[in-house]
């Protein structure tokens, strides 16, 4: 990293929220210019957690990324391979059964509830002091996030990068008690984000920290090109889900929430209801499970078999981060030319300059957590 | 009592209220533990871990001393062994039952808060001796947060002082034998909370902890900190808490008083129940920014104290007995 | 401070109900399990453990035919094989893979034709020396005896994938 000469006034005091940091969510550095405890000025550093997968994903063959790329944004990781997948598919012109693009959504959707339930106890963290209050919530979050782990060990056998999503299909198909274990496990977590909800929902000190803060207005968002809930939180509609439905989603209903006036709370509040969708969703496309087969291709020999014609496609999905795009360029042969992926924490925390001077220290911290950036995500 | 008594008395106070602090970090991790829906200490003394705070000890007697290089040595060597020698001096005028108390004095009271103001020297130089930004930023929190609050603390400390007409904790558990100060109606349900708040505060926790904020300012002012030099200014801390605690018992839950027997061991049952409500609310909440905690202070808890203490006097002066 | 718009009945309730929440959890069972004296029970579907060689159960040859399908599926490259012809089949003269940098995706075994790699419920394999990590054909071959084959083998899920089966079949081979 080269040392950049940092411009400072006079009575200025520059701190250091270095790459080793309790609330920086991963790592990350900030720079920050305070005057007293006034934030001036923020120079984010970014890039330390830089692996390389765009490269590496030009000397591999195309049935072989789909578990690198879970490695990205590593808090969802099928939503990151499923962007892959779909982005093949749509190259090769493979069609998916429905019940592998079924399967996919409840993986894709109970992996959403990890992800926020994460979100929730790590915000708790910054919130609250690792010895204190937000201890309690996130050892509450990760306790309900156990459960949700549970399955997916059941499922498909390991709890997170579960390589789930390839290409013409899914990988495992369920055994015969799945569909109650999930319904357990769904109301179980109902009940307790239910709980949670009323502790935070109008807790005073909750609402001191979180209103009014950090307020992104909708012209910002959408010229920084943020995605998911900071989006929504500022009260622009936008899911794709929705907008530019994939697999099975129209098939489903499901809500948007929106917030009205893009501050922390407004953030936090999407991102709770969104939890109480995707449970939602979860319980139709476990009820409604189609029949059929798992896989469109023959069963998977030789990586080099699949040689898509020379195109290029952007496929997007809606990770808990917000947009998740992948623009692959095939050459004609087996390895991609170029895979490009488009990060939505990359976007969301280039709001950072924009919104955080003005506020306290404190308030850093709490803002930058409600983006929500996972750093996986944003150096790839 | 001779010198030779009161020294000897001096030492065994000491060590029980060293033992008894020890044996709190214990329970706190017990229950806090349960709280979060996970067992505390385990496996040292088996199976309750009730060796933890003996393993603890030790373990930080023997951590390296680390002092930063361009740190003020003197300053930083001093800062928490003022810190625990003002915190242990604060149980000297406390009484514990009704006729005992290590330092006689008639005015224990003003005794009392004065040297409960003394700590923030203590973690003021602390953070501006490590010559760490971090901790120079929460230095400068902790003593505007602890200086401001020192009002309301006084002014609901008078409450009692002032329905009593003394200032010695004698007369006042002795006054409570009718009836707590606690049910006295309105002034006694807002000087306790009035009380706990600004205790809380002045000690730094949960919901007032921004000072030692863990998220934002690893540790505060205590982050150059480690070792033995760190223990104690957990153990102040603690300390600091048990003498807040056995305070609220005396001058507001009647101190001996109780159904079946009077005695120390009321005492100690309400210096718990209250030890154990100030753990319970640092687990359930977050904490407040510091602005926010300095607008609380000023805009709320200082009009109400005031209120408060004018009340108290007008009933006082009308009652009026010399 | 944005809390006019909610009334302090509203805000006290909150505050006595996160004071209740912790308490209700202080008389619930805690979550923690005593690791080393008692195990988690392990699904059956679990991967993450080490790998193991097969032999054929009738007639106690290896199963690995030598094909290199596992070599060149892996996204990490640590399977190296080297193959030699004889008594009318393929053999593996040499097979390593190394586990330090396996990620664990389960790919080699899909693509088997033969089920002979399988991954194991080694669930205790941690080892001391770095050297231990790089599996010859011994020790996988060992590792067939020491410990349980998992769920997944390449024919099962080779036969799962199959487009044109129909659903009751496939339900058979999954079984749980």
């Amino acid at each position: 990293m080269e040392e950049r000469v940092v411009e400072r006034e006079f009575g200025e005091l520059a701190l250091n929220m270095g790459p080793q940091h309790p609330s920086t969510h991963g790592v990350f550095r900030l720079q920050l210019h305070l005057r007293g405890e006034t934030i001036v000025k923020v120079v984010p550093h970014i890039g330390y957690l830089h692996r390389g997968v765009e490269k590496l994903s030009e000397t591999l063959d195309y049935d072989m990324l789909p578990p690198v790329y879970e490695r990205d944004d590593y808090l969802s990781p099928t939503s990151n391979s499923l962007a892959f997948v779909l982005a093949v598919e749509r190259l090769a012109e493979i069609e998916v059964p429905r019940r592998a693009s079924y399967l996919r959504i409840v993986v894709a959707e109970l992996q959403r509830i990890a992800s926020h339930l994460v979100w929730l106890g790590t915000f708790g963290l910054d919130l609250g002091g690792a010895l204190g209050g937000g201890a309690t919530l996130f050892l509450y979050c990760f306790r309900e996030r156990e459960r949700i782990l549970d399955l997916m060990e059941s499922l498909t056998g390991t709890r997170f990068h579960t390589n789930m999503n390839q290409i013409g299909g899914v990988r495992y198909d369920v055994y015969p008690g799945f569909d109650k274990e999930v319904i357990e496990t769904l109301s179980y977590i109902e009940n307790r984000v239910g709980e949670y909800r009323e502790a935070l929902d109008a807790n005073p000190v909750f609402l001191e920290r979180t209103k009014g803060i950090g307020i992104v207005p909708p012209w910002l968002a959408r010229e920084v090109g943020a995605s998911g809930p900071v989006l929504r939180g500022s009260g622009i509609k936008y899911d794709l889900r929705k907008n530019k439905p994939y697999l099975s989603y129209p098939e489903f209903e499901f809500g948007v929430p929106v917030g009205k006036e893009g501050d922390v709370y407004d953030r936090y509040s999407v991102r709770v209801e969104e939890i109480v969708e995707s449970i939602r969703i979860v319980r139709q496309a476990i009820e409604g499970l189609p029949e059929g087969p798992i896989h469109s291709r023959k069963p998977l020999k030789s990586a080099t078999l699949l040689k898509p014609p020379k195109k290029d496609v952007y496929v997007a999905v809606e990770s808990p981060r917000g947009e998740l795009g992948m623009y692959v360029v095939s050459d004609g042969s087996s390895k991609p030319y170029r895979v490009k992926v488009r990060s939505p924490s990359f976007s969301n925390i280039a709001l950072i300059p924009h919104i955080l001077p003005g506020h306290l220290v404190a308030d850093a911290v709490a803002i930058l957590g409600s983006l929500d950036p996972v750093f996986g995500d944003v150096d790839r | 009592m001779s010198f030779l008594e009161g020294f000897a008395q001096g030492i065994v106070l000491l060590g029980s209220v060293l033992g008894v602090v020890a044996y709190l970090t214990w329970f706190e991790r017990k229950f806090s533990g349960r709280l979060q829906s996970r067992i505390g200490p385990y496996w040292v003394g088996r199976p309750h871990g009730w060796l933890q705070p003996i393993a603890d000890g030790l373990k930080l007697l023997a951590k390296e001393d680390l002092i930063p290089l361009k740190a003020d040595r003197l300053l930083f060597n001093l800062a928490p062994v003022w810190v625990v020698v003002i915190s242990f001096l604060g149980f000297a005028f406390l009484t514990f039952t009704s006729n005992w108390v290590l330092v006689n004095i008639d005015l224990g009271l003003l005794y009392f808060s004065a040297f409960g103001s003394l700590i923030v020297v203590g973690v003021f130089v602390a953070g501006w001796s490590s010559n760490n930004k971090y901790a120079l930023i929460s230095a400068l929190r902790t003593a505007a947060q602890m200086v401001a609050y020192e009002i309301p603390l006084v002014l609901s400390l008078l409450v009692p002082a002032v329905l009593v007409g003394s200032l010695d904790f004698k007369d006042i558990v002795e006054a409570q034998k009718g009836g707590w100060f606690v049910f006295f109606p309105f002034v006694g349900q807002v000087s306790i909370l009035v009380f706990l708040l600004s205790a809380l505060a002045e000690g730094n926790r949960i919901p007032f902890d921004l000072p030692e904020a863990e998220s934002e300012l690893v540790a505060g002012f205590s982050v150059e900190y480690s070792g033995m030099k760190f223990a104690y200014f957990y153990l102040g801390e603690y300390v600091h808490l048990l003498a807040v605690s056995l305070l609220t018992s005396i001058l507001f839950l009647g101190g001996p008083d109780g159904p079946l027997f009077q005695g120390g061991v009321w005492v100690a049952i309400k210096t718990l129940a209250v030890f154990v409500g100030i753990l319970w609310i640092r687990w359930s909440f977050l904490r407040l920014r510091i602005d926010q905690m300095m607008l609380l202070n000023w805009k709320f808890l200082t009009p109400l104290g005031l209120l408060n203490l004018l009340i108290a006097g007008l009933w006082a002066s009308l009652n009026y007995n010399p | 401070m944005d809390t006019k718009k909610i009334s302090s009945v509203t805000l006290l309730k909150a505050t006595f109900l996160s004071l209740w929440l912790t308490m209700k959890n202080l008389f619930r069972r805690p979550v923690t399990v005593q690791y080393p004296a008692t195990r988690r029970p392990i699904p059956e579907r679990w991967r993450g453990g080490t790998f193991a060689l097969t032999t054929d159960k009738g007639t106690g040859e290896e199963n690995c035919i030598g094909c290199k399908l596992c070599e060149r599926i892996c996204p990490s490259n640590v399977i190296t094989v080297e193959m030699e012809k004889h008594s009318g089949r393929g053999w593996a003269k040499s097979f390593i893979l190394d586990l330090q940098a396996c990620i664990q995706c389960e790919l080699c075994v899909q693509v088997c034709p033969t089920d002979a790699i399988v991954m194991v419920y080694g669930m205790e394999t941690p080892v001391t020396r770095r050297e231990d990590l790089i599996l010859n054909k011994e020790k996988l071959m060992a590792n067939e005896k020491l410990y349980p084959a998992a769920w997944a083998r390449g024919l099962k899920l080779q036969k799962l994938h199959e487009p044109e089966r129909e659903a009751e079949e496939k339900r058979e081979v999954v079984g749980k």
